[in-house]
Protein backbone atom coordinates (compact mmCIF):
# COMPACT_ATOMS: atom_id res chain seq x y z
CA UNK A 1 0.00 0.00 0.00
CA UNK A 2 0.87 3.78 -1.01
CA UNK A 3 2.61 5.33 2.12
CA UNK A 4 0.67 8.53 3.70
CA UNK A 5 2.86 11.20 3.77
CA UNK A 6 3.10 13.25 7.41
CA UNK A 7 4.64 16.59 8.33
CA UNK A 8 5.02 17.29 11.53
CA UNK A 9 4.91 20.92 12.87
CA UNK A 10 5.26 21.49 16.19
CA UNK A 11 7.69 23.92 18.24
CA UNK A 12 8.74 21.38 20.67
CA UNK A 13 11.21 18.85 19.97
CA UNK A 14 10.15 16.35 22.28
CA UNK A 15 7.19 16.95 21.08
CA UNK A 16 7.74 15.85 17.79
CA UNK A 17 9.53 13.11 18.20
CA UNK A 18 6.67 11.76 20.00
CA UNK A 19 4.60 11.96 17.08
CA UNK A 20 6.89 10.56 15.11
CA UNK A 21 7.37 7.23 16.74
CA UNK A 22 3.66 7.49 17.33
CA UNK A 23 3.59 7.08 13.53
CA UNK A 24 6.79 4.62 13.22
CA UNK A 25 5.68 1.65 11.94
CA UNK A 26 2.27 2.38 10.26
CA UNK A 27 1.12 3.17 7.03
CA UNK A 28 2.13 6.91 7.96
CA UNK A 29 5.71 8.37 6.95
CA UNK A 30 6.98 11.89 8.46
CA UNK A 31 8.26 13.33 5.51
CA UNK A 32 9.06 17.15 7.06
CA UNK A 33 9.31 18.26 10.42
CA UNK A 34 9.33 22.37 11.12
CA UNK A 35 9.60 24.03 14.20
CA UNK A 36 7.34 27.60 13.46
CA UNK A 37 5.62 28.55 11.08
CA UNK A 38 7.96 29.76 8.24
CA UNK A 39 9.37 26.75 8.14
CA UNK A 40 6.11 24.91 7.95
CA UNK A 41 4.49 26.64 5.08
CA UNK A 42 8.39 26.88 3.09
CA UNK A 43 8.22 23.63 3.68
CA UNK A 44 4.79 22.32 2.64
CA UNK A 45 4.80 23.79 -0.76
CA UNK A 46 8.33 21.81 -0.97
CA UNK A 47 7.07 18.46 0.39
CA UNK A 48 3.34 18.48 -0.33
CA UNK A 49 2.68 16.25 1.98
CA UNK A 50 -1.24 14.23 2.64
CA UNK A 51 -1.79 15.47 5.73
CA UNK A 52 0.05 17.76 8.27
CA UNK A 53 0.09 17.94 12.36
CA UNK A 54 -0.48 21.49 13.67
CA UNK A 55 0.33 22.22 17.15
CA UNK A 56 -1.13 25.89 18.49
CA UNK A 57 2.32 27.44 20.02
CA UNK A 58 4.87 28.20 17.53
CA UNK A 59 7.32 31.13 18.31
CA UNK A 60 6.39 33.12 15.18
CA UNK A 61 2.62 32.80 14.38
CA UNK A 62 -0.06 30.70 16.35
CA UNK A 63 -1.00 26.95 14.96
CA UNK A 64 -4.54 28.59 13.30
CA UNK A 65 -2.51 31.34 11.84
CA UNK A 66 0.18 28.68 9.88
CA UNK A 67 -3.13 26.82 8.63
CA UNK A 68 -4.76 29.58 7.20
CA UNK A 69 -1.44 30.44 4.69
CA UNK A 70 -1.11 26.40 4.09
CA UNK A 71 -4.40 27.03 3.34
CA UNK A 72 -3.60 29.12 0.90
CA UNK A 73 -1.51 27.77 -0.66
CA UNK A 74 -3.75 24.22 -1.17
CA UNK A 75 -7.42 24.48 -0.01
CA UNK A 76 -7.29 20.96 -0.25
CA UNK A 77 -5.07 20.36 2.15
CA UNK A 78 -5.41 18.37 5.47
CA UNK A 79 -4.45 19.91 8.47
CA UNK A 80 -5.08 18.23 12.24
CA UNK A 81 -4.68 20.41 15.27
CA UNK A 82 -2.95 18.99 18.14
CA UNK A 83 -2.69 21.51 21.29
CA UNK A 84 -3.11 21.44 25.05
CA UNK A 85 -6.10 23.46 24.93
CA UNK A 86 -9.12 22.68 23.10
CA UNK A 87 -12.39 25.07 23.29
CA UNK A 88 -15.42 26.33 21.11
CA UNK A 89 -13.36 29.62 20.08
CA UNK A 90 -10.24 27.83 19.09
CA UNK A 91 -12.42 25.30 17.04
CA UNK A 92 -14.19 27.68 15.33
CA UNK A 93 -11.34 29.84 14.09
CA UNK A 94 -9.67 26.72 13.45
CA UNK A 95 -12.30 25.67 10.96
CA UNK A 96 -12.43 29.15 8.87
CA UNK A 97 -8.66 28.37 8.70
CA UNK A 98 -8.88 25.22 7.25
CA UNK A 99 -8.27 22.85 10.07
CA UNK A 100 -10.45 19.31 9.85
CA UNK A 101 -10.10 17.58 13.23
CA UNK A 102 -8.84 19.31 16.74
CA UNK A 103 -7.40 16.91 19.47
CA UNK A 104 -6.31 17.68 22.36
CA UNK A 105 -2.33 16.54 24.13
CA UNK A 106 -1.22 14.35 25.28
CA UNK A 107 -2.88 12.12 22.73
CA UNK A 108 -2.77 8.20 22.42
CA UNK A 109 -1.29 6.35 19.25
CA UNK A 110 -4.77 4.72 18.35
CA UNK A 111 -6.48 8.60 18.66
CA UNK A 112 -3.72 9.88 16.36
CA UNK A 113 -4.07 7.06 14.07
CA UNK A 114 -7.66 7.26 13.74
CA UNK A 115 -7.91 11.33 13.21
CA UNK A 116 -5.15 10.46 10.50
CA UNK A 117 -6.39 7.64 8.93
CA UNK A 118 -10.27 8.87 8.92
CA UNK A 119 -8.57 12.51 6.88
CA UNK A 120 -6.96 10.09 4.50
CA UNK A 121 -9.04 7.95 3.84
CA UNK A 122 -9.09 7.89 0.03
CA UNK A 123 -5.41 7.33 0.31
CA UNK A 124 -5.34 4.42 2.74
CA UNK A 125 -8.67 2.12 1.31
CA UNK A 126 -12.06 2.81 2.40
CA UNK A 127 -11.76 -0.67 3.83
CA UNK A 128 -8.85 -0.45 5.77
CA UNK A 129 -10.90 2.84 7.12
CA UNK A 130 -13.57 0.91 7.96
CA UNK A 131 -11.88 -1.97 9.76
CA UNK A 132 -8.87 -0.22 11.90
CA UNK A 133 -11.35 2.94 12.73
CA UNK A 134 -14.77 2.40 12.87
CA UNK A 135 -15.32 -1.29 13.89
CA UNK A 136 -12.29 -1.26 16.07
CA UNK A 137 -13.99 2.25 18.00
CA UNK A 138 -16.89 -0.05 18.02
CA UNK A 139 -15.64 -3.23 19.45
CA UNK A 140 -14.02 -1.13 22.29
CA UNK A 141 -17.48 0.72 22.90
CA UNK A 142 -18.88 -2.85 22.56
CA UNK A 143 -16.49 -4.45 25.20
CA UNK A 144 -17.02 -0.94 27.54
CA UNK A 145 -20.82 -1.50 27.22
CA UNK A 146 -21.01 -4.88 27.98
CA UNK A 147 -18.99 -4.43 30.89
CA UNK A 148 -20.76 -1.30 31.56
CA UNK A 149 -24.66 -2.62 31.62
CA UNK A 150 -24.05 -6.34 32.22
CA UNK A 151 -20.82 -5.90 34.26
CA UNK A 152 -19.79 -8.61 31.88
CA UNK A 153 -16.27 -9.52 31.00
CA UNK A 154 -15.70 -10.45 27.11
CA UNK A 155 -12.90 -11.56 24.70
CA UNK A 156 -13.56 -9.58 21.63
CA UNK A 157 -12.36 -10.97 18.10
CA UNK A 158 -13.20 -8.61 14.93
CA UNK A 159 -13.92 -11.29 12.74
CA UNK A 160 -12.43 -10.84 9.00
CA UNK A 161 -14.71 -8.57 6.29
CA UNK A 162 -17.35 -11.20 6.33
CA UNK A 163 -19.80 -11.05 2.92
CA UNK A 164 -21.95 -13.93 3.95
CA UNK A 165 -25.44 -13.70 5.76
CA UNK A 166 -25.70 -13.99 9.46
CA UNK A 167 -27.50 -16.56 10.87
CA UNK A 168 -30.00 -15.86 13.21
CA UNK A 169 -31.51 -17.84 16.35
CA UNK A 170 -32.58 -15.78 18.74
CA UNK A 171 -32.60 -11.82 18.56
CA UNK A 172 -31.19 -9.23 16.69
CA UNK A 173 -31.12 -5.44 16.76
CA UNK A 174 -30.86 -3.26 13.85
CA UNK A 175 -30.15 0.22 14.34
CA UNK A 176 -28.91 2.09 11.00
CA UNK A 177 -26.41 4.80 10.55
CA UNK A 178 -27.31 7.77 8.50
CA UNK A 179 -24.81 10.51 7.75
CA UNK A 180 -21.61 9.91 5.57
CA UNK A 181 -21.05 6.72 5.72
CA UNK A 182 -24.14 5.60 6.10
CA UNK A 183 -24.75 1.70 7.20
CA UNK A 184 -26.06 0.16 10.04
CA UNK A 185 -25.29 -2.25 13.29
CA UNK A 186 -26.87 -5.12 14.11
CA UNK A 187 -26.44 -7.06 18.00
CA UNK A 188 -27.50 -10.14 18.23
CA UNK A 189 -27.80 -13.42 20.43
CA UNK A 190 -28.96 -16.50 20.72
CA UNK A 191 -32.40 -16.63 22.79
CA UNK A 192 -30.35 -18.99 25.13
CA UNK A 193 -27.73 -16.11 25.79
CA UNK A 194 -30.64 -13.54 25.20
CA UNK A 195 -32.32 -14.97 28.62
CA UNK A 196 -29.20 -15.33 30.85
CA UNK A 197 -28.25 -11.67 29.75
CA UNK A 198 -31.50 -10.47 30.58
CA UNK A 199 -31.95 -12.16 33.97
CA UNK A 200 -28.55 -10.76 34.36
CA UNK A 201 -29.01 -6.82 33.80
CA UNK A 202 -32.82 -6.93 35.32
CA UNK A 203 -31.33 -8.73 38.33
CA UNK A 204 -34.63 -10.94 37.94
CA UNK A 205 -34.33 -14.86 38.07
CA UNK A 206 -36.56 -15.31 35.47
CA UNK A 207 -37.59 -13.01 32.82
CA UNK A 208 -40.45 -13.23 29.66
CA UNK A 209 -39.26 -13.38 26.13
CA UNK A 210 -40.77 -9.93 25.64
CA UNK A 211 -38.46 -8.36 28.43
CA UNK A 212 -35.04 -10.28 27.68
CA UNK A 213 -36.12 -8.40 23.89
CA UNK A 214 -36.46 -4.88 25.47
CA UNK A 215 -33.41 -5.28 28.02
CA UNK A 216 -31.53 -6.51 24.59
CA UNK A 217 -32.87 -3.27 22.47
CA UNK A 218 -31.26 -1.30 25.12
CA UNK A 219 -28.52 -2.61 25.89
CA UNK A 220 -27.84 -2.67 21.52
CA UNK A 221 -29.20 0.95 21.32
CA UNK A 222 -27.22 2.54 24.02
CA UNK A 223 -23.58 0.62 22.49
CA UNK A 224 -24.61 1.80 19.28
CA UNK A 225 -24.78 4.99 20.55
CA UNK A 226 -21.62 5.20 21.87
CA UNK A 227 -19.57 3.69 19.12
CA UNK A 228 -20.90 6.27 16.87
CA UNK A 229 -20.13 9.24 19.43
CA UNK A 230 -16.73 8.38 19.66
CA UNK A 231 -16.50 8.26 15.92
CA UNK A 232 -17.86 11.60 15.76
CA UNK A 233 -15.44 12.68 18.04
CA UNK A 234 -12.56 11.73 16.04
CA UNK A 235 -14.43 12.95 12.83
CA UNK A 236 -16.21 16.33 13.53
CA UNK A 237 -16.91 17.37 9.79
CA UNK A 238 -19.71 14.70 9.14
CA UNK A 239 -21.87 13.58 11.76
CA UNK A 240 -23.03 10.30 11.50
CA UNK A 241 -26.54 9.74 13.52
CA UNK A 242 -28.39 6.09 14.26
CA UNK A 243 -31.88 5.50 13.65
CA UNK A 244 -34.54 4.08 15.90
CA UNK A 245 -33.81 0.02 16.82
CA UNK A 246 -35.62 -2.43 14.70
CA UNK A 247 -35.72 -5.86 16.67
CA UNK A 248 -36.08 -9.46 14.24
CA UNK A 249 -36.46 -12.24 16.25
CA UNK A 250 -36.93 -15.95 14.89
CA UNK A 251 -35.01 -19.17 14.02
CA UNK A 252 -33.40 -20.37 11.28
CA UNK A 253 -33.66 -16.32 10.20
CA UNK A 254 -30.51 -14.74 7.64
CA UNK A 255 -29.58 -11.07 7.73
CA UNK A 256 -28.58 -10.69 4.40
CA UNK A 257 -26.89 -7.13 3.53
CA UNK A 258 -25.30 -7.70 -0.05
CA UNK A 259 -24.30 -4.16 -0.64
CA UNK A 260 -22.64 -3.49 2.83
CA UNK A 261 -19.45 -3.88 3.23
CA UNK A 262 -19.83 -5.58 6.70
CA UNK A 263 -17.50 -6.93 9.90
CA UNK A 264 -18.43 -8.93 12.61
CA UNK A 265 -17.28 -8.89 16.30
CA UNK A 266 -17.26 -11.34 18.72
CA UNK A 267 -17.95 -10.77 22.72
CA UNK A 268 -16.97 -14.55 23.97
CA UNK A 269 -18.37 -14.01 27.78
CA UNK A 270 -19.55 -16.11 30.17
CA UNK A 271 -23.06 -16.78 29.32
CA UNK A 272 -22.86 -17.01 25.83
CA UNK A 273 -21.20 -15.44 22.29
CA UNK A 274 -22.92 -11.81 22.02
CA UNK A 275 -22.29 -10.44 18.62
CA UNK A 276 -22.45 -6.97 17.20
CA UNK A 277 -21.84 -6.53 13.19
CA UNK A 278 -21.03 -3.21 11.75
CA UNK A 279 -21.67 -2.55 8.28
CA UNK A 280 -21.19 0.39 5.87
CA UNK A 281 -22.71 0.97 2.22
CA UNK A 282 -20.06 -0.14 -0.30
CA UNK A 283 -21.56 3.21 -2.55
CA UNK A 284 -21.94 6.40 -0.32
CA UNK B 1 -49.28 8.30 14.74
CA UNK B 2 -49.87 10.92 12.19
CA UNK B 3 -51.10 9.10 8.95
CA UNK B 4 -50.41 12.42 6.93
CA UNK B 5 -46.38 10.69 7.41
CA UNK B 6 -47.46 7.68 5.82
CA UNK B 7 -48.80 8.94 2.50
CA UNK B 8 -45.21 9.78 1.21
CA UNK B 9 -44.38 6.49 1.35
CA UNK B 10 -47.20 4.64 -0.18
CA UNK B 11 -46.71 8.20 -2.99
CA UNK B 12 -43.35 6.71 -3.55
CA UNK B 13 -44.21 3.22 -4.06
CA UNK B 14 -47.35 3.97 -6.33
CA UNK B 15 -45.11 6.28 -8.66
CA UNK B 16 -41.67 4.72 -8.63
CA UNK B 17 -42.60 0.99 -9.22
CA UNK B 18 -44.59 1.58 -12.61
CA UNK B 19 -42.06 3.81 -13.76
CA UNK B 20 -39.99 0.33 -13.42
CA UNK B 21 -41.87 -1.84 -15.35
CA UNK B 22 -43.98 -2.73 -12.24
CA UNK B 23 -47.57 -3.54 -12.75
CA UNK B 24 -49.59 -0.21 -11.00
CA UNK B 25 -49.72 -0.83 -7.30
CA UNK B 26 -53.32 -0.67 -5.87
CA UNK B 27 -53.49 -0.23 -2.46
CA UNK B 28 -56.20 -3.51 -1.00
CA UNK B 29 -55.60 -2.98 2.79
CA UNK B 30 -54.44 -0.23 5.61
CA UNK B 31 -54.78 -0.46 9.04
CA UNK B 32 -53.13 0.16 12.63
CA UNK B 33 -51.33 -2.51 14.69
CA UNK B 34 -49.48 -2.78 18.14
CA UNK B 35 -47.80 -6.02 17.86
CA UNK B 36 -44.90 -7.89 15.62
CA UNK B 37 -44.86 -8.17 11.99
CA UNK B 38 -44.68 -11.49 10.82
CA UNK B 39 -42.89 -11.69 8.34
CA UNK B 40 -44.03 -13.15 4.94
CA UNK B 41 -40.64 -14.48 4.01
CA UNK B 42 -38.43 -11.59 2.96
CA UNK B 43 -38.75 -8.37 4.70
CA UNK B 44 -36.26 -4.91 4.10
CA UNK B 45 -35.87 -2.62 7.18
CA UNK B 46 -34.64 0.61 6.37
CA UNK B 47 -34.26 3.49 9.74
CA UNK B 48 -34.85 7.40 9.38
CA UNK B 49 -33.96 10.02 11.07
CA UNK B 50 -33.54 13.47 11.46
CA UNK B 51 -36.90 15.82 12.05
CA UNK B 52 -38.50 12.93 11.58
CA UNK B 53 -37.36 9.35 13.54
CA UNK B 54 -38.56 6.01 12.93
CA UNK B 55 -38.73 2.73 10.98
CA UNK B 56 -39.87 0.82 7.33
CA UNK B 57 -40.20 -2.39 6.38
CA UNK B 58 -41.30 -3.24 2.72
CA UNK B 59 -42.55 -7.45 3.44
CA UNK B 60 -43.37 -10.16 1.09
CA UNK B 61 -42.80 -13.73 0.15
CA UNK B 62 -40.04 -15.07 -1.67
CA UNK B 63 -42.04 -15.74 -4.68
CA UNK B 64 -42.56 -12.01 -4.76
CA UNK B 65 -39.13 -10.71 -4.11
CA UNK B 66 -38.28 -12.86 -6.70
CA UNK B 67 -40.93 -11.49 -9.49
CA UNK B 68 -39.67 -7.90 -8.46
CA UNK B 69 -35.82 -9.04 -8.71
CA UNK B 70 -36.70 -10.48 -12.05
CA UNK B 71 -38.45 -7.53 -13.04
CA UNK B 72 -35.80 -5.26 -11.89
CA UNK B 73 -32.87 -7.06 -14.05
CA UNK B 74 -34.69 -6.70 -17.47
CA UNK B 75 -37.19 -9.99 -16.93
CA UNK B 76 -34.08 -11.97 -16.56
CA UNK B 77 -35.29 -14.98 -14.47
CA UNK B 78 -34.48 -15.25 -10.98
CA UNK B 79 -34.93 -19.11 -10.10
CA UNK B 80 -32.94 -18.73 -6.13
CA UNK B 81 -33.21 -16.09 -4.14
CA UNK B 82 -29.79 -15.63 -4.65
CA UNK B 83 -27.24 -12.50 -3.62
CA UNK B 84 -27.93 -10.65 -6.92
CA UNK B 85 -31.64 -10.97 -5.99
CA UNK B 86 -31.68 -9.97 -2.56
CA UNK B 87 -29.00 -7.39 -3.66
CA UNK B 88 -32.14 -5.89 -6.37
CA UNK B 89 -34.59 -5.88 -3.40
CA UNK B 90 -31.89 -3.90 -1.05
CA UNK B 91 -31.46 -1.62 -3.67
CA UNK B 92 -35.54 -1.30 -4.39
CA UNK B 93 -36.04 -0.64 -0.53
CA UNK B 94 -33.74 2.09 -1.19
CA UNK B 95 -34.96 3.67 -3.67
CA UNK B 96 -38.49 3.47 -2.49
CA UNK B 97 -37.09 5.10 1.19
CA UNK B 98 -35.43 7.46 -0.68
CA UNK B 99 -38.18 8.64 -3.13
CA UNK B 100 -40.71 9.03 0.24
CA UNK B 101 -38.12 10.98 2.00
CA UNK B 102 -37.85 13.33 -0.98
CA UNK B 103 -41.80 13.41 -0.47
CA UNK B 104 -41.31 13.63 3.53
CA UNK B 105 -39.01 16.71 2.33
CA UNK B 106 -41.75 18.59 0.31
CA UNK B 107 -43.96 18.83 3.19
CA UNK B 108 -41.35 20.37 5.28
CA UNK B 109 -39.97 17.30 7.09
CA UNK B 110 -36.67 16.31 6.22
CA UNK B 111 -35.26 12.66 6.69
CA UNK B 112 -31.85 10.67 6.41
CA UNK B 113 -32.35 7.00 5.92
CA UNK B 114 -29.83 4.59 6.58
CA UNK B 115 -28.88 1.35 4.59
CA UNK B 116 -31.70 -1.08 3.79
CA UNK B 117 -31.07 -4.41 6.42
CA UNK B 118 -32.95 -7.68 4.94
CA UNK B 119 -34.17 -10.33 6.29
CA UNK B 120 -34.81 -13.98 4.92
CA UNK B 121 -36.87 -17.07 6.33
CA UNK B 122 -40.09 -17.19 7.28
CA UNK B 123 -41.34 -17.05 11.00
CA UNK B 124 -39.36 -13.81 11.58
CA UNK B 125 -40.73 -11.40 14.15
CA UNK B 126 -39.86 -8.08 13.80
CA UNK B 127 -40.82 -5.14 16.08
CA UNK B 128 -40.54 -1.25 14.86
CA UNK B 129 -42.37 0.15 17.07
CA UNK B 130 -43.03 0.48 20.81
CA UNK B 131 -46.54 2.00 20.33
CA UNK B 132 -48.51 1.54 17.01
CA UNK B 133 -47.78 1.46 13.67
CA UNK B 134 -49.63 1.46 10.50
CA UNK B 135 -50.02 -1.39 7.89
CA UNK B 136 -50.37 -0.82 4.05
CA UNK B 137 -51.03 -3.75 1.76
CA UNK B 138 -50.57 -2.77 -1.87
CA UNK B 139 -51.43 -5.31 -4.43
CA UNK B 140 -48.80 -5.62 -7.96
CA UNK B 141 -50.51 -7.98 -10.91
CA UNK B 142 -51.10 -10.39 -7.95
CA UNK B 143 -48.07 -9.94 -5.94
CA UNK B 144 -48.34 -8.39 -2.47
CA UNK B 145 -46.09 -6.22 -0.83
CA UNK B 146 -46.86 -4.79 3.20
CA UNK B 147 -45.72 -1.86 3.96
CA UNK B 148 -45.29 -1.29 7.44
CA UNK B 149 -44.22 2.08 8.96
CA UNK B 150 -43.61 3.06 13.00
CA UNK B 151 -43.03 6.69 13.56
CA UNK B 152 -41.59 7.92 16.66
Amino acid sequence: MEKVRVMVVDDSKISRMMISSMLAKTNFEVCAMAENAAAAIDLYAKTRPDVVTMDMNLPDADGVECSRRIHAIDSNCRIVMISAMKDAKLIMHGRLAGISSFLQKPISTNELLDTLMILCQDKVGINTVYRDSYVTTYAKAFADGLSQIGGLESEIEIQEEDVGALNLDGVAVIIGIVGEPRGRVAFYMDTETMLKFASRILQEDTVSEFEAQAAVEETGNIIAGHGISRINDVIKDREMRLTPPGIISGVNIKLSNPDLIAFNIKAKTELGNIFMNVGFARSV
Amino acid sequence: MDVKLVNPFIDAFTTVLPQMGFPTPERTGMGVQDKHINSRGVAVLVGFTKEIRGNVVYNMDEETAKFIASTMMMGMPVADFDEMAQSAISEMSNMLTATAATNLASLGREVDISTPSLTVGAGAGIRISGGQFLTVTMDMGGHIVEIDIAVE
